[in-house]
Protein backbone atom coordinates (compact mmCIF):
# COMPACT_ATOMS: atom_id res chain seq x y z
CA UNK A 1 0.00 0.00 0.00
CA UNK A 2 1.09 3.47 -1.09
CA UNK A 3 2.57 5.76 2.17
CA UNK A 4 0.06 8.15 1.85
CA UNK A 5 -3.20 4.99 1.82
CA UNK A 6 -1.56 3.68 4.41
CA UNK A 7 -1.41 6.53 7.06
CA UNK A 8 -5.03 8.07 5.83
CA UNK A 9 -6.15 5.08 6.73
CA UNK A 10 -4.31 5.05 9.73
CA UNK A 11 -5.74 8.53 10.77
CA UNK A 12 -9.38 7.85 9.44
CA UNK A 13 -9.43 4.36 11.81
CA UNK A 14 -7.84 5.96 14.84
CA UNK A 15 -8.46 9.45 15.24
CA UNK A 16 -12.03 10.28 12.87
CA UNK A 17 -14.31 7.67 14.55
CA UNK A 18 -17.13 10.05 14.57
CA UNK A 19 -16.36 11.17 11.01
CA UNK A 20 -14.95 8.86 8.91
CA UNK A 21 -16.27 11.23 5.87
CA UNK A 22 -13.76 13.68 7.08
CA UNK A 23 -11.63 14.89 3.61
CA UNK A 24 -8.22 15.71 4.76
CA UNK A 25 -6.43 17.85 2.66
CA UNK A 26 -2.55 16.76 1.82
CA UNK A 27 -1.19 19.77 3.88
CA UNK A 28 -3.80 20.91 6.99
CA UNK A 29 -2.22 21.17 9.82
CA UNK A 30 -3.55 17.81 12.37
CA UNK A 31 -2.91 19.62 14.96
CA UNK A 32 -4.75 23.16 14.44
CA UNK A 33 -7.32 21.71 12.83
CA UNK A 34 -7.74 19.52 15.79
CA UNK A 35 -7.88 16.11 13.82
CA UNK A 36 -4.62 14.99 16.51
CA UNK A 37 -3.90 15.98 19.64
CA UNK A 38 -0.37 15.55 20.78
CA UNK A 39 -1.00 12.42 22.16
CA UNK A 40 -2.48 11.48 18.91
CA UNK A 41 0.66 12.07 17.29
CA UNK A 42 2.50 9.63 19.65
CA UNK A 43 0.48 7.29 18.87
CA UNK A 44 1.06 7.84 15.43
CA UNK A 45 4.68 8.39 15.85
CA UNK A 46 4.39 4.86 16.98
CA UNK A 47 2.70 4.07 13.86
CA UNK A 48 5.08 4.84 11.72
CA UNK A 49 8.08 3.24 13.37
CA UNK A 50 6.29 0.04 13.69
CA UNK A 51 5.31 0.17 10.02
CA UNK A 52 8.42 1.81 8.55
CA UNK A 53 10.72 0.40 10.48
CA UNK A 54 12.36 3.77 11.36
CA UNK A 55 13.36 5.55 14.62
CA UNK A 56 11.81 8.72 15.24
CA UNK A 57 14.13 10.64 17.16
CA UNK A 58 13.04 13.30 19.91
CA UNK A 59 14.54 16.14 18.16
CA UNK A 60 12.24 14.77 15.36
CA UNK A 61 9.03 15.26 16.85
CA UNK A 62 8.53 18.64 14.90
CA UNK A 63 5.31 19.92 13.01
CA UNK A 64 7.49 19.86 10.22
CA UNK A 65 8.41 16.26 9.93
CA UNK A 66 4.61 15.27 11.20
CA UNK A 67 2.05 17.63 11.36
CA UNK A 68 0.54 17.06 7.77
CA UNK A 69 0.07 13.95 5.28
CA UNK A 70 2.51 15.86 2.83
CA UNK A 71 4.76 16.30 5.61
CA UNK A 72 4.36 12.66 6.94
CA UNK A 73 5.15 11.26 4.12
CA UNK A 74 8.37 13.69 2.70
CA UNK A 75 9.49 12.63 6.72
CA UNK A 76 8.86 9.24 6.20
CA UNK A 77 10.65 9.35 2.58
CA UNK A 78 13.59 11.13 3.62
CA UNK A 79 13.99 8.47 6.80
CA UNK A 80 13.64 5.71 4.85
CA UNK A 81 16.09 6.48 2.78
CA UNK A 82 18.40 6.81 5.11
CA UNK A 83 17.90 3.66 6.25
CA UNK A 84 17.76 2.10 3.33
CA UNK B 1 -4.90 47.85 25.16
CA UNK B 2 -1.86 48.74 27.87
CA UNK B 3 0.96 46.48 28.09
CA UNK B 4 3.78 46.33 30.17
CA UNK B 5 5.80 44.07 32.33
CA UNK B 6 3.35 45.04 35.60
CA UNK B 7 0.42 44.76 33.74
CA UNK B 8 -0.84 42.07 36.44
CA UNK B 9 0.08 44.05 39.53
CA UNK B 10 -3.44 44.37 41.65
CA UNK B 11 -4.59 46.35 44.69
CA UNK B 12 -4.07 43.37 47.24
CA UNK B 13 -5.98 44.73 49.94
CA UNK B 14 -9.25 45.04 47.34
CA UNK B 15 -8.49 41.89 45.94
CA UNK B 16 -8.31 40.15 49.20
CA UNK B 17 -11.52 42.06 50.35
CA UNK B 18 -13.46 41.55 47.39
CA UNK B 19 -12.24 37.05 47.55
CA UNK B 20 -13.42 37.73 50.90
CA UNK B 21 -16.76 38.75 50.03
CA UNK B 22 -17.39 35.99 47.48
CA UNK B 23 -16.47 33.16 49.55
CA UNK B 24 -18.04 34.30 52.58
CA UNK B 25 -21.65 35.02 50.11
CA UNK B 26 -21.30 31.86 48.66
CA UNK B 27 -20.69 29.58 51.91
CA UNK B 28 -23.06 31.42 54.38
CA UNK B 29 -25.70 32.73 52.12
CA UNK B 30 -25.38 30.63 48.93
CA UNK B 31 -24.82 27.45 50.41
CA UNK B 32 -26.37 28.27 53.62
CA UNK B 33 -22.81 25.95 55.04
CA UNK B 34 -21.33 26.29 58.21
CA UNK B 35 -17.43 26.53 56.89
CA UNK B 36 -15.35 25.60 54.70
CA UNK B 37 -12.40 22.77 54.10
CA UNK B 38 -9.33 23.16 52.60
CA UNK B 39 -7.27 20.30 51.03
CA UNK B 40 -3.37 21.80 52.27
CA UNK B 41 -0.70 21.00 50.12
CA UNK B 42 2.10 22.76 51.37
CA UNK B 43 1.90 25.32 48.56
CA UNK B 44 1.52 28.59 47.80
CA UNK B 45 -2.05 27.84 46.05
CA UNK B 46 -3.48 26.17 48.86
CA UNK B 47 -1.89 28.72 51.23
CA UNK B 48 -3.35 31.54 50.23
CA UNK B 49 -6.79 29.77 50.21
CA UNK B 50 -6.50 29.26 53.58
CA UNK B 51 -5.85 32.15 54.38
CA UNK B 52 -8.47 33.76 52.09
CA UNK B 53 -11.03 31.42 53.62
CA UNK B 54 -10.01 32.21 57.46
CA UNK B 55 -10.17 36.20 56.51
CA UNK B 56 -13.41 35.52 55.19
CA UNK B 57 -15.10 33.00 57.38
CA UNK B 58 -13.14 32.72 60.79
CA UNK B 59 -10.59 30.72 61.58
CA UNK B 60 -13.08 28.67 64.25
CA UNK B 61 -15.09 27.77 60.64
CA UNK B 62 -11.92 26.81 58.10
CA UNK B 63 -10.65 23.11 58.48
CA UNK B 64 -7.52 22.15 57.19
CA UNK B 65 -6.40 18.52 55.62
CA UNK B 66 -3.29 17.20 55.32
CA UNK B 67 -3.31 14.44 52.52
CA UNK B 68 0.29 13.01 52.35
CA UNK B 69 0.74 9.61 51.09
CA UNK B 70 4.41 7.43 50.87
CA UNK B 71 5.45 9.85 47.74
CA UNK B 72 4.47 12.82 49.10
CA UNK B 73 7.69 15.40 49.18
CA UNK B 74 8.17 15.39 53.47
CA UNK B 75 8.49 19.27 53.39
CA UNK B 76 4.73 19.49 51.87
CA UNK B 77 3.47 18.58 55.39
CA UNK B 78 6.19 20.65 57.39
CA UNK B 79 4.58 23.74 55.76
CA UNK B 80 1.55 23.05 55.85
CA UNK B 81 1.55 22.78 59.52
CA UNK B 82 3.76 25.68 59.54
CA UNK B 83 0.71 27.25 57.67
CA UNK B 84 -2.06 25.77 59.75
CA UNK B 85 -0.13 27.05 63.55
CA UNK B 86 0.10 30.73 61.92
CA UNK B 87 -3.74 30.69 60.65
CA UNK B 88 -4.52 29.27 64.23
CA UNK B 89 -7.05 26.55 62.49
CA UNK B 90 -8.23 23.08 63.56
CA UNK B 91 -6.30 20.42 61.06
CA UNK B 92 -6.67 16.72 59.89
CA UNK B 93 -4.10 14.55 58.68
CA UNK B 94 -5.15 11.85 56.40
CA UNK B 95 -2.52 9.18 55.34
CA UNK B 96 -4.13 8.17 51.83
CA UNK B 97 -1.13 5.22 51.21
CA UNK B 98 -3.36 2.41 52.24
CA UNK B 99 -6.47 3.74 50.00
CA UNK B 100 -4.06 4.49 46.86
CA UNK B 101 -2.72 0.81 47.36
CA UNK B 102 -6.13 -0.77 47.60
CA UNK B 103 -7.12 0.85 44.51
CA UNK B 104 -4.14 -0.08 43.05
CA UNK B 105 -2.79 3.28 42.08
CA UNK B 106 1.09 2.36 42.70
CA UNK B 107 0.69 -1.22 41.51
CA UNK B 108 -0.68 0.08 38.26
CA UNK B 109 1.74 2.65 37.23
CA UNK B 110 4.56 0.42 38.05
CA UNK B 111 3.60 -2.20 35.91
CA UNK B 112 3.64 0.39 32.80
CA UNK B 113 6.95 1.71 34.04
CA UNK B 114 8.16 -1.53 34.16
CA UNK B 115 7.34 -2.19 30.56
CA UNK B 116 9.16 0.84 29.53
CA UNK B 117 11.93 -0.23 31.83
CA UNK B 118 12.05 -3.74 33.28
CA UNK B 119 15.27 -2.36 35.73
CA UNK B 120 12.41 -0.27 37.44
CA UNK B 121 11.47 -1.01 40.76
CA UNK B 122 10.46 1.19 44.06
CA UNK B 123 14.11 2.03 44.93
CA UNK B 124 13.80 4.52 41.81
CA UNK B 125 12.50 7.80 42.09
CA UNK B 126 10.07 8.97 38.92
CA UNK B 127 8.82 12.00 37.59
CA UNK B 128 7.63 12.75 34.08
CA UNK B 129 7.89 16.00 31.95
CA UNK B 130 7.62 18.15 28.99
CA UNK B 131 10.62 18.90 26.89
CA UNK B 132 11.98 22.87 28.35
CA UNK B 133 12.87 24.20 24.30
CA UNK B 134 9.19 25.69 23.73
CA UNK B 135 10.34 28.77 22.70
CA UNK B 136 13.37 27.64 21.20
CA UNK B 137 12.44 25.49 18.49
CA UNK B 138 8.66 24.08 17.05
CA UNK B 139 8.39 20.82 18.25
CA UNK B 140 5.16 18.48 19.08
CA UNK B 141 4.78 17.90 22.86
CA UNK B 142 6.02 14.80 24.14
CA UNK B 143 6.22 13.56 27.70
CA UNK B 144 9.53 11.63 28.93
CA UNK B 145 9.60 9.55 32.19
CA UNK B 146 12.71 10.38 34.08
CA UNK B 147 14.29 6.91 36.49
CA UNK B 148 16.65 7.62 39.19
CA UNK B 149 18.15 5.21 40.92
CA UNK B 150 19.35 5.28 44.25
CA UNK B 151 22.87 6.48 43.52
CA UNK B 152 21.42 9.23 41.68
CA UNK B 153 22.04 8.41 38.10
CA UNK B 154 19.13 9.63 35.60
CA UNK B 155 17.64 7.43 32.85
CA UNK B 156 14.84 9.07 30.52
CA UNK B 157 12.27 7.52 28.31
CA UNK B 158 10.41 8.86 25.87
CA UNK B 159 6.65 8.28 26.29
CA UNK B 160 4.08 6.69 24.24
CA UNK B 161 0.54 6.92 24.26
CA UNK B 162 0.34 3.79 26.32
CA UNK B 163 2.90 4.93 28.76
CA UNK B 164 2.06 8.33 29.23
CA UNK B 165 -2.02 7.70 29.78
CA UNK B 166 -1.28 4.33 31.50
CA UNK B 167 1.38 6.77 34.45
CA UNK B 168 -1.68 9.46 34.12
CA UNK B 169 -4.35 7.99 34.83
CA UNK B 170 -3.21 5.77 37.33
CA UNK B 171 -1.68 9.07 39.43
CA UNK B 172 -4.89 10.91 38.81
CA UNK B 173 -6.12 8.93 41.53
CA UNK B 174 -4.14 10.76 43.87
CA UNK B 175 -6.39 14.08 43.49
CA UNK B 176 -9.11 12.28 43.19
CA UNK B 177 -8.43 10.29 46.81
CA UNK B 178 -8.13 14.09 48.28
CA UNK B 179 -11.15 15.11 46.86
CA UNK B 180 -13.01 12.02 48.43
CA UNK B 181 -11.24 12.88 51.82
CA UNK B 182 -11.79 16.28 51.90
CA UNK B 183 -15.70 16.00 50.53
CA UNK B 184 -15.69 13.48 53.66
CA UNK B 185 -14.86 16.07 55.94
CA UNK B 186 -17.32 18.71 54.54
CA UNK B 187 -20.23 16.77 54.92
CA UNK B 188 -19.75 15.40 58.37
CA UNK B 189 -19.09 19.35 59.37
CA UNK B 190 -21.82 21.20 56.92
CA UNK B 191 -18.91 22.72 55.01
CA UNK B 192 -17.88 23.59 51.67
CA UNK B 193 -15.07 22.49 49.62
CA UNK B 194 -12.51 25.14 48.64
CA UNK B 195 -10.86 24.66 45.41
CA UNK B 196 -7.07 25.91 45.37
CA UNK B 197 -6.47 26.44 41.14
CA UNK B 198 -5.27 29.49 40.01
CA UNK B 199 -5.82 31.20 36.46
CA UNK B 200 -2.63 29.83 34.77
CA UNK B 201 -3.85 26.14 35.90
CA UNK B 202 -7.39 26.56 34.80
CA UNK B 203 -6.37 28.09 31.87
CA UNK B 204 -4.40 25.34 30.25
CA UNK B 205 -6.43 22.70 32.12
CA UNK B 206 -3.79 22.10 34.61
CA UNK B 207 -5.81 20.10 37.20
CA UNK B 208 -7.62 16.56 37.71
CA UNK B 209 -10.96 16.37 36.63
CA UNK B 210 -12.98 15.49 39.97
CA UNK B 211 -9.73 15.92 41.62
CA UNK B 212 -8.36 18.92 42.78
CA UNK B 213 -10.80 19.86 40.05
CA UNK B 214 -13.85 18.72 42.43
CA UNK B 215 -15.23 21.57 44.65
CA UNK B 216 -17.66 23.48 45.30
CA UNK B 217 -15.96 27.28 45.35
CA UNK B 218 -12.65 28.37 43.54
CA UNK B 219 -12.25 31.90 44.81
CA UNK B 220 -8.66 32.07 42.75
CA UNK B 221 -9.23 31.02 39.73
CA UNK B 222 -9.46 34.39 38.29
CA UNK B 223 -5.83 35.01 39.79
CA UNK B 224 -2.68 34.50 37.56
CA UNK B 225 0.02 32.75 39.79
CA UNK B 226 1.96 35.92 39.55
CA UNK B 227 -0.95 37.48 41.89
CA UNK B 228 -1.43 34.53 43.91
CA UNK B 229 1.91 35.66 44.80
CA UNK B 230 1.32 38.99 45.20
CA UNK B 231 -1.81 38.47 47.51
CA UNK B 232 0.27 36.07 49.53
CA UNK B 233 2.76 38.45 50.42
CA UNK B 234 -0.02 40.61 51.93
CA UNK B 235 -1.72 37.94 53.85
CA UNK B 236 1.77 37.49 55.15
CA UNK B 237 2.11 33.85 54.12
CA UNK B 238 5.00 32.03 55.54
CA UNK B 239 8.48 32.72 53.45
CA UNK B 240 9.04 29.16 52.60
CA UNK B 241 6.12 28.43 51.86
CA UNK B 242 6.27 31.70 49.46
CA UNK B 243 9.63 30.58 47.93
CA UNK B 244 8.99 27.03 47.59
CA UNK B 245 9.25 26.03 44.05
CA UNK B 246 5.61 24.78 42.76
CA UNK B 247 5.00 21.32 42.39
CA UNK B 248 1.95 18.77 41.49
CA UNK B 249 3.53 16.81 44.09
CA UNK B 250 2.23 13.32 42.73
CA UNK B 251 5.81 11.70 41.65
CA UNK B 252 8.42 10.36 43.94
CA UNK B 253 10.91 12.42 42.36
CA UNK B 254 10.66 15.93 42.97
CA UNK B 255 9.10 17.78 39.57
CA UNK B 256 8.23 21.74 39.18
CA UNK B 257 5.01 22.59 37.72
CA UNK B 258 7.55 24.27 34.57
CA UNK B 259 8.88 21.08 34.02
CA UNK B 260 5.94 19.06 33.93
CA UNK B 261 3.88 21.28 32.23
CA UNK B 262 3.84 25.02 31.52
CA UNK B 263 7.62 24.79 29.77
CA UNK B 264 8.37 28.05 30.95
CA UNK B 265 8.40 30.09 34.38
CA UNK B 266 5.42 31.57 35.93
CA UNK B 267 6.02 35.44 35.31
CA UNK B 268 7.16 34.62 31.65
CA UNK B 269 3.97 31.86 31.81
CA UNK B 270 1.00 34.65 33.18
CA UNK B 271 2.34 37.53 30.66
CA UNK B 272 2.00 35.54 27.65
CA UNK B 273 -1.69 34.08 28.33
CA UNK B 274 -2.53 37.56 29.93
CA UNK B 275 -1.18 39.07 25.94
CA UNK B 276 -2.94 35.99 24.20
CA UNK B 277 -6.57 36.51 25.81
CA UNK B 278 -6.69 40.50 25.77
CA UNK B 279 -4.79 40.22 21.96
CA UNK B 280 -2.47 42.52 22.53
CA UNK B 281 -0.43 42.81 19.08
CA UNK B 282 2.34 40.31 18.41
CA UNK B 283 5.15 43.52 18.34
CA UNK B 284 4.10 44.91 21.87
CA UNK B 285 4.32 41.70 23.17
CA UNK B 286 7.37 40.92 21.46
CA UNK B 287 9.07 44.55 22.90
CA UNK B 288 7.82 44.00 26.52
CA UNK B 289 8.74 40.45 27.03
CA UNK B 290 12.05 40.61 24.80
CA UNK B 291 11.04 37.70 22.80
CA UNK B 292 10.47 37.57 18.81
CA UNK B 293 7.29 37.24 17.32
CA UNK B 294 7.88 33.39 16.10
CA UNK B 295 8.67 32.36 20.25
CA UNK B 296 5.10 34.18 21.16
CA UNK B 297 3.49 32.26 18.35
CA UNK B 298 5.02 28.99 19.71
CA UNK B 299 3.46 29.84 23.01
CA UNK B 300 0.14 30.34 22.28
CA UNK B 301 0.25 27.11 19.93
CA UNK B 302 1.22 25.22 23.13
CA UNK B 303 -1.52 27.15 24.87
CA UNK B 304 -4.23 26.04 22.55
CA UNK B 305 -3.27 22.49 22.26
CA UNK B 306 -3.14 22.61 25.65
CA UNK B 307 -6.67 23.92 26.27
CA UNK B 308 -8.04 21.86 23.62
CA UNK B 309 -7.05 18.52 25.32
CA UNK B 310 -8.86 19.75 28.21
CA UNK B 311 -12.24 21.30 27.06
CA UNK B 312 -13.88 18.33 28.91
CA UNK B 313 -12.15 18.92 32.35
CA UNK B 314 -14.23 22.22 32.19
CA UNK B 315 -17.85 19.79 31.79
CA UNK B 316 -18.84 19.22 35.39
CA UNK B 317 -22.17 18.28 34.61
CA UNK B 318 -22.89 15.51 31.95
CA UNK B 319 -24.27 16.05 28.89
CA UNK B 320 -28.01 15.48 28.61
CA UNK B 321 -29.99 14.03 25.76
Amino acid sequence: MAIEERLRTFIQNNFLLGDKNRAIKEDESFLQSGIIDSTGVLELVNFIEETYKIKVEDEELIPENLDSIKNLIAYIQRKSAKTA
Amino acid sequence: MDFHKNILDINSEKECERICEFIKEQVFTHFRREGAVVGISGGIDSALTSALSVRALGKDKVLGVFLPEKESNPISLTYGELLAKKLGIRTEKVDLTQALESLGCYKKRDEVIKKISPAYDSSYKIKIGLPQDLLERDRINYFSLKMINPKGEEKSFRLSKEGLLGIVAATDMKQRSRMIQLYYYAEKYNYMVIGTTNLSEYAQGFYVKFGDGGVDLEPIAHLYKTQVYQLAKFLDIPEEIIKRVPSPDTFSAVVSDQEFFFCMPYDLLDLLLYAQENKIPLSKVSQVLNLSEEQITRAYRDFDQKRKASIHLNQNAPNLL
